[in-house]
């Protein structure tokens, strides 16, 4: 209908209802849309009742206020009186609302019935749940002795649990995917170099006051941390200087001022030859180096040989560039964070060293303690928690599969690797029970066929999990635990720049039959005759935390749920004393030489893509964590799906067009789930990378199954770091699948001689 | 006249979408429709060099609005307050803009949903709820209910960086003031379609070349809106009817 006819038609209806009188009435007066809650309602998220608690959509773990109306939370913010986020919180804080309600969440205790893996399950009640796990605790230790039991574990959800498997005398209780699949080589590197693990959880680099800053492979903007990413942009938006060195165009290089596309593998070739550069040229801090470094001649000596003309074709960097670069770090010095990175597993062979070289390059230029350089935690004081959960006399097995592997393993628990090596293989000792809290181990730790295989030789198989996972699907029980909204946490604190106090607290109720973290530890505690647990409910250990602080529930709540506090993150370079053995910052690390392993980060290359193939890196998408959101509606609405970037040359030489679907294969022949490809001058052409966490293998996940492709079933080979045993998740290599027909990609930066290339080791080779 | 505006700060954005979410959480959008996105461009090579960067987008509440111009509902007059205590009488549609704010606004009690103005907007701002069971038009009211109680906008409060800034363009004393006369801002528009969206970008010159490229619209969407169908008319007329009766 043409307008005019429509206004005519109109002009009729009008005079139709004049007769009726009605007009003034309003004629198009449809019936209103308002909410169910009353006329006088406020709208949106206005009038809400506020509960202050604590975020774990990622382990960051912001400050929050949920908004609750009529008894259902409508929405969360930041705590407005949180220093670090405000009220603010990321994609992810914004949608634990569809976490909470998620309809695909467990909502009772289930027992498996059909194969592992299969996720078929009956319903069944929260006795016998707990009692079947504490059954099978016990049988598997009597029958094969405490270190039979493993724990996987992540977050502040499994932190209960744990003491269950400590105090059961097995030396596999802390097993975090957090440090042997991600954090595990820098954590190490900053300990022994700092005394303090400078990254782990947190990172204490000052970026907001820094005049120049040096991400290597960080990818802050896809990573969201939100006080992390706040001070990065804060510090850019104050002028800060920034250089990037990552084989991809991230989000970060994008904001950069120099961008090092390296070659990957290389780094550690790049930050020693800066390390001889700034040594030669005289550009250090020799004054703080002198008064608080030690080790620093053995450095000298044993980096002289690394030239920035040497590195030049490792790394596939122009020496210009590389010169550029770090002259722009050295003027702004000491006011530079050289950050000291995160997320670290990438070849096994040289991790920590990597980290190690970052470290030194930091203390070189006397940016530790200063503004704008790595700082000092501040901790916040809180009353000792006493679970009084008393371990039995510890047995040590006759061969440790932690410290009798890797000297530095037993520092973060046992080797992720190792125990699913045990579990397979029964050496050096079996492992026939497993727990998991937390993790989705098949998308979490490289070669999931083999965390599968080795799944498939246990007794028994138990988790406490939100969501139906992969890893639920596998459990012979599972415990449907609550989100962090409907349940109490431990005191949190923050030791930052912006350092707090605060509580997680229920914002509602639990849902269905899920319970409370706590809860669930204590009972199965109970029901396995441990004596743990001294408290009967979380409220009252937290009234024991808070005394420490001088504070109670009731006083905290009053001040808005979170209490803050006053920074010392700096020093006095004068008198700078860290907690290393001789209060100096090692520049080389004696405890490794002990074991005979490298003081000093040497250049170990890391075997380069066989032909046709190119390396396989991931990293984060900024609306999702792990492999947990993609259920989410509101965050799978937003990125439902990864996508490969594929270097536009590479992409044209092969005939693969941008937006297309394909199947990728790996270097041992396993293929991937479709995956669209996203073909870009972004990244590199001897690299392909794409996002974390996608490609859910439980059809029980109704939103994210089947939607994109898993990176972790891409990684078949890896190698451990000889220093604490993190498995490798950059090693491994795919080449492009159409139609059925492989497709070799063609290589358009070959290695130098010094980079060998990558050898298949034999009988390895994945089902189709 | 006044006219809020927001000035959306490429060098701060990151791409995290929080915006996205907390307003589909505010106003309870239903998936997937959306009155705020953020949508992403490149790498790509541009004249000013390699750009990564993001189109957070959101109702431009344009100084010329076309959405206002297609709604078949019969203008109404209607009492239009200042904060300083103005009065303007004004005939207008189910959706028009406010004299005072410059903000396009949509009557819900009003609106028939016939969808117009959703084909109208060349920026894709707006949608119609079909999972109410009288569809309405929706979109971004740049949080005006939010303003009357004084809290800023849900995407500017819970923006990580502080890349969205808000306020009022005909104060010469506010932020948006100063960041739209001298930063030299990008508004996304085209030869073709030029209505004075009040969302400015800026920003590197690469970035903001690569989100004109991609994301300017060039269609005149509210030239080729059909009038709604005679049932659709006569369905609201009757709905309408009821309500009064």
């Amino acid at each position: 209908m043409k307008r005019r006819n429509f206004l005519k038609l109109s002009a009729s209806a009008c005079a139709a209802l004049a007769a009726l009188d009605l007009s003034n009435k309003g004629f198009f007066k449809a019936a209103s849309a308002k909410a169910s809650n009353g006329k006088n309602a406020l709208p949106g998220s206005l009038g809400s009742k506020d509960v202050p608690s604590v975020c774990e959509m990622c382990f960051w773990r912001c400050p929050i206020v949920g908004k609750v109306k009529d008894g259902r939370l409508v929405k969360i913010e930041g705590n407005p009186k949180s220093p670090a986020n405000g009220p603010r919180v990321c994609a992810r804080g914004n949608s634990g609302v569809q976490l909470l309600y998620d309809p695909d969440r467990i909502k009772y205790p289930l027992k498996r019935t059909g194969q592992r893996g299969e996720g078929k399950w009956a319903r069944i009640s929260w006795d016998e749940a707990l009692d079947e796990v504490a059954h099978n605790l016990h049988k598997a230790k009597n029958k094969y002795g405490p270190h039979a039991l493993a724990y996987f574990d992540h977050g502040a959800s499994a932190e209960f649990m744990r003491d269950i498997f400590k105090t059961l005398g097995t030396e596999n209780y802390t097993n975090e995917p957090a440090f042997f699949q991600c954090v595990g080589p820098a954590a190490l590197a900053y300990l022994k170099t700092y005394g303090y693990i400078t990254t782990g959880t947190r990172q204490y680099v000052d970026m907001k006051n820094a005049k120049a800053m040096l991400l290597i492979g960080t990818h802050i903007g896809e990573n969201i941390h939100v006080s992390h990413v706040r001070e990065f942009i804060q510090g850019l938006n104050n002028g800060a200087k920034l250089v990037v060195v990552d084989p991809r165009f991230s989000v970060a290089a994008a904001k950069a001022d120099i961008h090092l596309p390296i070659r990957p593998g290389t780094d550690t070739a790049l930050l020693l030859a800066w390390i001889n550069f700034i040594i030669t040229e005289g550009l250090y801090d020799k004054e703080f180096v002198e008064r608080n470094c030690s080790g620093f001649d053995e450095l000298k000596k044993s980096v002289k040989k690394y030239t920035l003309n040497w590195a030049s074709p490792i790394c596939d960097l122009p020496v210009e560039d590389m010169k550029r670069a770090i002259l722009l770090i050295a003027k702004n010095r000491p006011h530079v964070s050289i950050h000291p990175g995160r997320h670290s597993t990438w070849y096994g062979k040289g991790d920590t060293s990597r980290h190690q070289a970052l470290a030194i390059l930091a203390a070189l230029f006397g940016a530790v303690g200063v503004k704008g350089g790595l700082y000092f935690p501040t901790p916040v004081k809180k009353g000792n928690l006493a679970f009084g959960c008393v371990k039995e006399e510890p047995e040590t097995p006759d061969e440790s599969i932690s410290e009798d592997y890797y000297p530095f393993a037993s520092t973060f628990g046992s080797p992720t690797s190792r125990i699913i090596e045990a579990t397979r293989t029964g050496k050096p000792y079996p492992i026939r029970l497993w727990g998991i809290n937390g993790v989705n181990i098949i998308q979490t730790i490289p070669n999931p066929y083999h965390t599968m295989e080795a799944i498939k030789k246990l007794d028994f198989i138990f988790c406490e999990e939100i969501l139906p996972t992969e890893t639920a699907l596998w459990s012979d029980i599972v415990l449907p635990g609550a989100t962090y909204l409907e349940r109490y946490d431990t005191v949190y604190t923050f030791d930052l720049l912006t350092p707090y106090l605060t509580v997680r607290q229920p914002v509602v109720k639990p849902m269905f039959e899920a319970r409370s973290s706590f809860w669930i530890a204590r009972e199965l505690a109970k029901r396995a005759g441990l004596k743990c647990f001294n408290y009967n409910d979380e409220v009252e250990f937290i009234e024991e935390e808070l005394k420490g602080a001088g504070l109670t529930l009731k006083s905290l709540n009053e001040k808005g749920g979170l209490v803050a506090y006053k920074a010392n993150p700096y020093r006095d370079p004068k008198k700078l004393k860290v907690a290393t053995e001789d209060g100096k910052i090692g520049l080389a690390i004696g405890d490794f030489e002990d074991e005979d392993l490298d003081p000093i980060p040497r250049f170990i290359p890391t075997p380069a893509p066989p032909k046709g193939y190119v390396r396989l890196v991931y990293g984060r998408s900024p609306v999702h964590t792990f492999s947990r959101t993609m259920n989410n509606k509101w965050l799978h609405n937003e990125i439902p799906e990864n996508c490969l970037w594929l270097n536009d040359k590479v992409a044209q030489k092969a005939g693969i067009k941008d937006g297309e679907e394909v199947v990728l294969e790996n270097q041992d022949g396993y293929r991937s789930w479709p995956i669209k490809v996203k073909v870009t001058a972004g990244i590199r052409p001897d690299t392909a990378y794409m996002a974390h966490g996608f490609g859910s293998r439980s059809k029980a996940l109704t939103k994210a199954y089947k939607q994109g492709a898993s990176d972790q079933f891409m990684i078949t080979e890896y190698e451990d770091d000889p220093f604490m045993g993190a498995s490798s998740h950059r090693t491994n290599f795919i080449r492009i699948v159409k139609a059925g027909q492989a497709i070799n990609l063609p290589e358009l930066c070959p290695p130098p001689k010094e980079i060998p290339r990558f050898v298949a080791k034999k009988n390895r080779t994945g089902g189709k | 006249m006044s006219q809020l505006a927001m000035v959306i700060d490429l060098n701060r954005c990151v791409g995290c979408h929080a915006c996205a979410i907390a307003c589909r959480a505010e106003w309870a959008v239903p998936v997937p429709y959306r009155r705020n996105w953020v949508k992403r461009a490149g790498p790509e090579k541009t004249p000013k060099g390699m750009s990564f960067t993001f189109y957070p987008g959101l109702c431009n509440h344009c100084d010329h609005p076309m959405c206002i111009t297609v709604c078949p509902v019969d203008p109404e007059e209607r009492t239009f307050k200042s904060k300083d205590g103005k009065m303007k009488k004004m005939a207008v549609r189910a959706t028009f803009k406010d004299p005072f704010t410059g903000v396009v606004l949509i009557d819900k009690e009003r609106c028939i949903g016939c969808g117009n103005c959703v084909e109208a907007c060349p920026y894709g701002a707006r949608y119609l709820n079909e999972e109410l069971d009288d569809p309405k038009a929706d979109k971004c009211t740049f949080c005006v209910e939010r303003l009357e109680h004084n809290l800023e906008p849900a995407c500017v409060r819970t923006c990580i960086s502080g890349a969205r800034i808000f306020g009022d363009l005909s104060d010469k004393n506010s932020e948006v003031y100063r960041l739209v006369s001298t930063k030299n801002p990008l508004r996304l528009t085209s030869k073709e379609v030029n209505i004075g969206p009040n969302v400015y970008y800026i920003g590197k010159e690469k970035d903001l070349f690569l989100v004109k490229k991609t994301f300017a619209p060039h269609e005149r969407k509210w030239e080729n809106v059909k009038a709604p169908s005679r049932r659709r008319v006569i369905q609201a007329a009757i709905k309408g009817l009821t309500k009064a009766i």
